[in-house]
Order: C-alpha cells, then structure tokens, then sequence
C-alpha cells in the first residue's frame, strides 16, 4: 500500500480527534461490557471448579442418600464388610463466620486415616499437627497458613461460627500449607474437621453428606461398582464425581448465557456506532475519495485505506476495552457472585481470573466488530464510479432512490426474524440472531420512516419555528445518507435500553404479584440461609415447638426442602403442610386444583414448578421417579404451578406423603397465622422474644418478607441494570458523535446561512432544532422496536432460558425516558457544532477545502 | 496495455469515434454528447470551449476512463478505454494522464511536496532520482519555498500552480484540465495559463484544455466548440473572427 495514502488517512483521523475519539469510546465501551462480563463469568466458574475440586478430590465416584444424608453405617458396611479400602467418608457443609462480615468458610469434614488417597493437603498440615487431638477433640479444625495469616488467627484461637442459625465455634489446632497460589486460592475459604465435629456442627449425627470412592477405569472397577451397587441400601445410590459438579455447574448455564448475550447487546449497538463514525468519515470524504480515484488510486486501494482506518481505530478502542473490560470487572464480578449467592450456591470468588481466552475473544470481537461494521460504507465508497463519488448530489438521490427497496429489505428482514422465533426448540442463539434480525430489521426500515417523518414535520415546524424550522425539517431528508444512519444508530441504541427496562419491569411485576397471592400467612420464620433462594437449614425442633404454641398464632404450616435425586436429576424436593389457605396460594397453569388439593397430603402425587415442567419436558399426567429412603418411587405429577422463586424447577408433595418416604422430621420454615384482632407487629416481636438465644431465626411478617425477596430480586438483575446503564451510556456517546460529525461536516453550509445573515444565536436554534428533530425521531422510533425487542425477551429468549410466563408490563416512565435521552443527547450534540461555527469567521468555512 | 511513451510528434495519440453520452433526468433521457469525432495529435494544445453545461466535463470524464459513455470509442493508440475494466482504466488513468481541475482537487491531508509525489509513488516510481525531478517541477511553478506547506495555507492562484505541477510529475501522455482558470481572478488565472503552456511546451506534452474563457483561444493549436452535444474543429483565429 502506498505510505502517502496511508499518510493522508493519518492526518485525517488526527485532524478530528473528538470524533474519532467518539469512536474509539464506542468501540472500547462495547468490548469493555463483552470482556467484563466474560471475566466475570470465568471467574465465577473458575472459582467453582477450584472449591469442587478441593472438595472432590481424588474420588471417582460417590455415595450419596436419598435425601440430604446417608447412615454413617454404609460407610462401615462398604469399607469394612465389603473390603472397599479406597473409600473415605464426608460430611460438609457452610458456615459463616459473624466476626468478619461476608466470610463463608465450606467446611470439609473428614476422617484423616482415610483421606489421603483422595485429598492431597490433608497431607501438607504441618508436622505441629496432634492427629489425636484432631480426631478426639470436639471443635477442633484447620485452615490454610494465608487465610489464617489473612484473618489475624493464630494456632490455639478460636473461631466463632453461624451454622443455620446456630452459634458454633471451633478451635484452629492446624494450619494447611498450600504448595502453590492455586492451592492457596482453592483453600482460601476452607475449614478442615474431622468427620464428628462435621457432625455436631451440622447437626447430622450418625450421617454423612456422602462416601468417597475410587474405582479405577476397568474391569476390576467394573467388578467393584457391581458390589457398591448391591451393597448400598435403598435410596443410596452412586454417581460419578464429575457429573455431581457438572449439575452444579450447570445451574448458572442459562444465567451466564443471558448475561453474555446482554454483553454482546452492547457490542452490537457499539457496532452500530462505528458503522456510523466510518460511515461519517467516508462521507465526508466523498470528494477526496473522489480525487483520489480520478488520479488513479483503485477501488481496492481506496478499500483497504477505509479498513486501516477503522483497524487503527478498533486496535486502539480495543487496546483501551480491555483494560476498562478489566477494572469493570472487577465490580462485575462481585455482582455476579452475589447473584450466585442469591439463587444457586456459596460461592466465593477472591480474585478476578484475567483468563488470556477471555481477552483474545475480547479482542477479537473489538476488532472483528470494527472491520465489519466498517464493510458497508467501504464497499459504498468504492463501488461508485470516480465521476459519481465527485457529485454528492447524485449519491443523495441515489440513497433516496433505495429508501423503498430497503423497507422491502427491513420487512422481508422481519419475517425472517418472526420465522427464526417460531421456529420449535429451545435454542437461545438462536433467539438471539431472531433479536439481531429484528434490529437489522428496523434499521433498514429507519431511512423510510425518517422521509415521512420529516415530511409530516415539515409544516408543523414551519408554522412554529418559521422558515428555520421548515429547513431544519428539509435538511434531513436532503442529507438522508448521513442522517438515517445517525436516526438508526441512536433508535437501536436507545431501543435496546427499553427492551431491557421493559423486561427487567415485566419481571419485576409478575414477581410482585406471584408473591401477593403465595404469601398468605402473617408471619413467616427460618433459619438464615446461605443462599436466599433455597432453605438450607433446618429450625430446632425446640424452636418450633416455642413458636407453634405461641399465644395469638391461630394456626402454623412447615415447609421442608431438600436436595433429591429424581428421574431428571438433583432437584429441590419441597413438602408443604396443608392449610384452608394453601389452595390459594397456588395458581396453576395446568392441573385441576379440586382434584389436587383432595388427595395432595398422603397420595404418592406431586406437583411440578412451571420451569421444572419446561426444564425437564413434565406435563400433567407424567410419572416422575425419586428417590426415597425406601428405594426409588414414582410420583404422578398432577399439576404445573406458577413459581418464580427458582429457575432450577422444585417439586412439591404434600408433608404427610413427605413423611411416609423420607426418615426426615425437619422442618426448614414455618407460616403462621395470626389470631383474630392480634396485631402482627406485636406477634413478631413477641414470637422473637420467645424464641431467645435458641437458635437465630429470622422472624419476618408477610410485608417485610416481600420487600425482602423484591429486594433480592432487585439485587440479582443488578448486573442486568448495569449493562442497561452501559448501553444508554454507549447509546448516548453515539448520539453526540452522529450527530457532531453531521453538524461539523456541514460547516460550509452553515458558513453561507451566517454570511447571509443567520445570528449565531439563530446559528443555535437552526443546528439544535435539526439534532433535536433527529433526536425526537431516534427516540420515537425507538419505542416500538424497544416494545419488540422485550416481547422476544419476555415471550422468547426468557421462556427458553427459564421456562417462565411473565406478563408485560409497559412503564411510561421507561418510554418517557427514551425519548427524553435522545432528545437531550441530540441538543446537546449539537451544542458545540453550533458554538464553534457562532464564533469562527464564516469565510475561512468557505474557503476550507 | 503498453503504449509508446513519447511518440512521435504530430501522431494521433487520441482518437475519440462516435462518442455519445445521454443521462437519463427522471422519465426523460438527456443527451450531452451525439456522435462526437475527434483526434488530439502529440504536442497539441488543444482548447475544448463551450458554454457552462454543454458538456465539456463529461467529455473529459470519458477521455480519461473517469465515466464509461453511452456508445462510441476512445482510442489511445491502439488501446480502447471504453472495452477497459474500471481496475484497468483507474491504472491507465494514473500512468499516462495528468489533471488539472477547476476547483483545484489538492489533497488536504498532503503537503504541497507530497501532493506532488503522490501520482509518482501511485505508479511506483519512487526513485531518489524521480522524486526529485517530480519535485523540480516545484521551481518551475515558483513554490519550492512551500514544499511543506499545507494546501489550505495557499492561496488560490498557488493551489492551482501546485495542481499543473502534480499533473506533470509523472510525465504523462496527456494532461486534462477542465476550467483550470475557473476559480481564480483574470490576472492570476493569465499567469497560470501562461505557466502551463510553457511548461507543456518545453515538456512537449499533449494538452486539452476544457473552458469557456475566450482569451485562452491565443495559447491554442486547435479548438474545438461543444454546442448541443456535436462538435466542430477550428482554428484559433476561425474562433476569434466568427464567434
């Protein structure tokens, strides 16, 4: 490539720092959301896998019970009647430590004679270590050197511990010495007990969460897992330890996936930004690419010039994304363990994993964007023939000439978009390439919309602004290369800050009122719970007893969750008493309630969550298996309820039927009714004073629990409202520059209104009224592809991912606000064009090139 | 696609046949060029005169490869630009054609020196020798001392001077200049025509010079007058006593 070309393309990107800077702050905000998010999810994933791992070990498989336990007896049977020597039992759990806010240590608990095969630092306790005190002395424990050194603890301190609700502590008797920063990362939030204090502590005595097993991979393994399987009781079954965490993982697949479809939602309006700014900068060179090509300089060169250009810009924007992708980040990343805290699993993330996979795609994405959406406006520079790129008239009426063959395209465009989301299975990308279509859709129907648009306006702009108002109006169409580009990059920008407000509010509403009718009772108690979403304690039976008698409590209903293992895998099994008001506290999309709540307590029936229904492909009339402690059972599925509680599917069975298949008296949380006239703030303060120091239970009434979970609502689509605020942010760095580049190229015309006598302050009214009138129409025009742009989030993409029904629900505020945002960034774009021209000498504008 | 870079003087070296141009303006087609023949010989000044919008431009776009015409042929030598690609034309164009525009089409991003170089660096011919030889013909438009100058510091007259200098730099078969005193006061637009015709004659060039300022008509070989879309040849003092 010649250097004087490339020369030339230099000087003029330096020659407009504001705007390409413009650029390369729409190409850096795309890749900083893309690469944030993806960091954010890496890490998270990352952090999983290290804690499943510290955890899992060396085990090849394990034993789990039917329920949330297993006899301790199996483990003697296994390893001692049946000669399993590489076995290992464990008991885990979570507990949090009250003296340092935020801290939840994953407590291991082992039996160190056993353990070596399977967890390698159990090895690496230093030699300080007394293993009889470990084993025989109750509340003893170890942590990693860092940690401790991290927390201020020393060897012989004692650590005071929250387990559901129950105060606990444990003496520190060892510290780990993790060999590398990996194991310290993996260790970090570890405790290590022996098996029995595992037991006390979570109250599991004569249990264990599961036995640890290595079979090797061939014949003799296959040999012994035919003994494991005849050996182990009823409801004991054995699971392959990779699978165990696969499920886990999986839980989050459908939330990272929306999260990094809404990262690359950015991307695509960042995209549109730099379609416009290439677009502008091809353009405004129209002349000169048109000098050029009469001294000879080819299509291909001139091809390849426009695409360095853009390259240039993308490497920097990019350059600048990652690192901004990095320290947004940072706080993602926190958002999005909450989010994990809130609805799935602990989890602890200590540090943002800067994963090199990430930042290539970031890189690649930045870089892959810019080109592409520089494609079209090279292609369109240098396909016009060398005489036609000297005449801009004649490109202006051959865009006009496309307008209606493009709507054809648009609508065309559309349908496919409509086929694509009616198309059956349950693929997110592909309802995320029918989202694309619908954008792409729209933008081609802009430069149409804008003609009519301006020509409506036209005489009602006229009869108030007077002839000014009546150019402004005409000026848009009569430039309608540079302007529909401009309206489409702001329309979709904004467009997709309703889609996502709209959504997020849809959500919010059908939330609000699914809790209205599933919260009946007056009060509600449970233990503190490490994840908000699933009850993962269980309330001291003493506890229950105190508040089941309380005086003005008329009537009390339990609630117990468990983790089963059913035909379709882990789920969270509930079992709920039966009250006069339970019926009403449950809306069914499919099933006959008469028949339901007739046989609900004591017949082997269930009835399913609507995401369960969709996740796992359960209708009305299916039988599903779950194991009990008598053996796997089939349970007729008799109805699909509404539930927005968890997106993971519960399925629900009367308490009496509970009770008849699981050795589980526990009880994890319990609805009470207050007595007639007795004041429910009162009864809450008196049921926490005869509660006491028993166990910490949180004593809530039906308001306070409501506000709770809309507060934990709120709290899990944060992220979503921080993507929403980027893409408004990127949204509004698009207007300003659109919309500048426009003003400032039209420099000379506005030279010729001043010498002819235009004020500079009727300067200002002219520029502002025109990028307000393309601001009002961005915004307008925004409205109904937002509103659609929701409906296959709501309708489509959320129904896929989650198997929810939400009902729409349209804010005006979200609307107002679009329009307003567009209208103000558009003014205010147009501020600075129309200062500078108010102030420089019109004839040196006239005499520029 | 080679042709003789300096034949001999006084051989046709364009050859224009049938050449017709019609643009279609909504439902009507307009015809601009009906049937024009024509031949430039080498080392003729030629002057195209014709009223603004007679044509004049197209007939140059068409010359130069720059527009495809509606029928007819454009020889240079043996080679006809009308049965070209664009590709080719474009490579033509930048090997054996010079311009000189009205408006004077300098590269505002390029220095003076720079724009002058850029035909010579587009056909590769960047020789420390050619350069400087491109760079001389700085001196003979009196602008050395604004080598580094950017375009938007010259005035009109000197854009202009810069521009006759880019059309020469490559040494071109043929320099096209479409009202190169357009733009610029009597005076000024006098000198730059007198510069350009001493330098096209001591550099023995080919020139057609598309205006319609009649006193350009002394600095002629031929004319030839565009009026309805055919043309006429005469000679400068036909022009002078008829017109």
């Amino acid at each position: 490539m010649k250097r004087l070309l490339w020369k030339n393309s230099l000087r003029y990107l330096f020659r407009h720092p504001l705007l390409i800077g413009l650029s390369v702050l729409g190409v850096a905000l795309g890749v900083a959301v893309v690469v944030a998010i993806d960091l954010a999810n890496t890490s998270a994933r990352e952090a999983f896998s290290l804690s499943a791992e510290t955890v899992t070990g060396k085990a090849t498989h394990q034993v789990i019970g039917a329920g949330e336990g297993l006899d301790e007896r199996v483990y003697r049977d296994v390893r001692v009647g049946l000669g399993v020597r590489d076995t290992a039992p464990v008991v885990e759990g979570f507990a949090r430590a009250p003296a340092y806010p935020g801290r939840t240590f994953q407590v291991l608990g082992i039996d160190p004679l056993a353990d070596a095969p399977f967890r390698s630092y159990t090895g690496g306790v230093g030699s300080d270590l007394d293993l009889s005190l470990f084993i025989a002395q109750p509340q003893t424990g170890l942590m990693a050197r860092p940690t401790a050194d991290a927390l201020g603890l020393a060897l012989g301190d004692t650590l005071a511990l929250t387990v559901g609700g129950v105060k606990q502590s444990l003496t520190l008797i060892g510290l780990l010495d993790p060999g590398d920063d990996r194991s310290a990362q993996a260790m970090d939030n570890l405790l290590v007990v022996d098996v029995a204090t595992a037991q006390d502590l979570f109250d599991m005595p004569g249990r264990l969460s599961r036995i640890d097993v290595l079979i090797p991979d061939d014949a003799q393994g296959t040999a012994l897992m035919a003994r494991l399987e005849a050996a182990v009781p009823e409801g004991a079954e054995i699971v392959r330890s990779a699978a165990r965490t696969r499920t886990v993982e999986q839980m989050t697949r459908a939330f990272n996936l929306n999260l990094t479809a809404l990262s690359l939602l950015a991307l695509v309006v960042g995209m549109f930004l730099i379609y416009n700014t290439m677009t502008f900068s091809v353009v405004q060179r129209r002349t000169l690419v048109g000098r050029l090509r009469a001294l000879g300089v080819t299509r291909r060169e001139v091809f390849v010039l426009i695409l360095g250009e853009a390259l240039l810009i993308g490497i920097v924007g990019t350059a600048v994304g990652l690192l901004l992708g990095i320290v947004l980040g940072q706080g993602l990343v926190q958002l999005v363990t909450q989010t994990i805290n809130d609805l799935y699993y602990v989890l602890r993330v200590r540090t943002l994993d800067l994963s090199p996979w990430t930042l290539a795609k970031g890189a690649a994405l930045g870089l892959g964007a810019t080109l592409l959406a520089t494609l079209p406006p090279a292609r369109e520079a240098t396909n016009a023939p060398a005489g036609a790129v000297l005449r801009r008239s004649q490109e202006e009426s051959r865009v006009r000439d496309r307008v209606p063959k493009m709507a054809l395209s648009g609508v065309a465009l559309g349908v496919v978009a409509g086929a694509l989301l009616l198309l059956p299975g349950r693929s997110i990308t592909v309802s995320y390439g029918a989202l694309l279509c619908v954008l792409l859709a729209f933008a081609l129907l802009t430069p149409a919309a804008v003609v009519v648009f301006a020509r409506v306006l036209r005489p009602v702009m006229g009869r108030i602004f007077g002839i000014l108002g009546r150019m402004a109006a005409r000026g848009v169409v009569t430039t309608l290369s540079r302007t529909a580009v401009a309206v489409a990059a702001l329309m979709i920008a904004i467009a997709a800050t309703v889609g996502v407000g709209v959504m997020v509010d849809s959500f919010r509403e059908t939330v609000q009122v699914w809790l209205g009718y599933s919260l009946q009772a007056d009060v509600y108690v449970q233990p503190p719970s490490l994840v908000f979403r699933r009850n993962d304690a269980s309330l001291d039976p003493a506890v229950v007893e105190r508040l089941t008698t309380a005086p003005g409590v008329a009537g009390v209903y339990s609630v117990q969750t468990i983790r089963v293992t059913s035909s379709e895998g882990r789920t969270d099994l509930v079992a709920i008493d039966q009250g006069p008001n339970t019926r009403r506290t449950f809306r069914f999309k499919k099933g006959d309630p008469d028949e339901v709540w007739a046989g609900f307590q004591g017949r082997d029936m269930v009835i399913v969550s609507e995401p369960y229904s969709y996740r796992y492909g359960v209708a009305v009339g299916d039988t599903i298996t779950l194991q009990t402690n008598q053996g796997s059972r089939p349970f007729a599925v008799r109805a699909v309820f509404y539930d927005y509680g968890s997106d993971l599917g519960v399925v629900m069975m009367g308490r009496e039927t509970y009770d008849r298949y699981y050795d589980d008296p526990g009880v994890a949380g319990l609805a009470l009714y207050a007595a007639p006239g007795q004041d429910v703030g009162a009864l809450v303060e008196a049921l926490r004073a005869r509660v006491g120091d028993a166990q910490e239970v949180i004593i809530r009434s039906n308001r306070a629990l409501r506000e709770a979970s809309l507060d934990v609502f709120d709290r899990t689509f944060t992220v979503t409202i921080v993507l929403r605020l980027l893409a408004v942010l990127v949204a509004f760095v698009g207007v300003l520059s659109a919309l500048m580049a426009l003003q400032l190229e039209r420099a000379r015309e506005l030279a010729v209104l001043r010498v002819n006598g235009l004020t500079p302050r009727q300067l200002w009214r002219y520029v502002t009224m025109q990028t307000g009138l393309m601001g009002l129409m961005a915004g307008l025009f925004s409205l109904p592809l937002g509103l659609a742009l929701a409906s296959v989030l709501i309708y489509v993409i959320n129904k896929r991912s989650f198997g929810w029904t939400l009902q729409v629900d349209v804010s005006p505020e979200i609307l107002a606000q679009a329009v307003v945002l567009a209208l103000l960034a558009a003014m205010l774009a147009g501020l600075y064009p129309s200062w500078k021209m108010a102030r420089s000498n019109p004839a040196l504008a006239l005499r520029e090139e | 696609m080679t042709l003789h870079k300096h034949p001999g003087l006084g051989d046709p070296l364009v050859r224009v046949r049938a050449l017709t141009k019609t643009y279609r303006e909504g439902e009507r087609e307009r015809a601009v060029l009906r049937g024009v023949d024509f031949t430039i010989r080498e080392g003729e000044l030629v002057v195209l005169l014709g009223r603004s919008g007679s044509g004049k431009s197209t007939l140059l776009n068409l010359i130069s490869g720059i527009d495809l015409p509606t029928g007819g042929d454009v020889f240079f030598e043996e080679t006809n630009l009308t049965r070209l690609s664009e590709q080719e034309r474009t490579l033509f164009r930048r090997e054996y054609i010079g311009f000189v525009f009205q408006s004077f089409n300098l590269i505002p991003t390029l220095t003076v020196a720079e724009n002058i170089l850029l035909p010579l660096e587009l056909n590769g011919r960047m020789s420390p020798e050619e350069q400087e030889q491109a760079l001389s013909f700085l001196d003979d438009v009196d602008l050395r001392d604004r080598a580094d100058s950017f375009p938007d510091r010259l005035s009109g007259g000197e854009q202009q001077r810069v521009a006759i200098a880019r059309a020469l730099a490559h040494d071109p078969l043929l320099i096209l200049a479409d009202e190169p005193t357009g733009n610029l006061d009597f005076k000024t637009g006098r000198q730059v025509m007198n510069l350009l015709q001493r330098l096209i004659h001591e550099a023995r060039r080919t020139m057609l010079i598309a205006t319609h300022d009649r006193d350009i008509l002394d600095l002629a070989d031929r004319v030839l007058t565009l009026q309805d879309g055919t043309l006429e040849t005469h000679t400068p003092d036909e022009v002078a006593t008829s017109f």
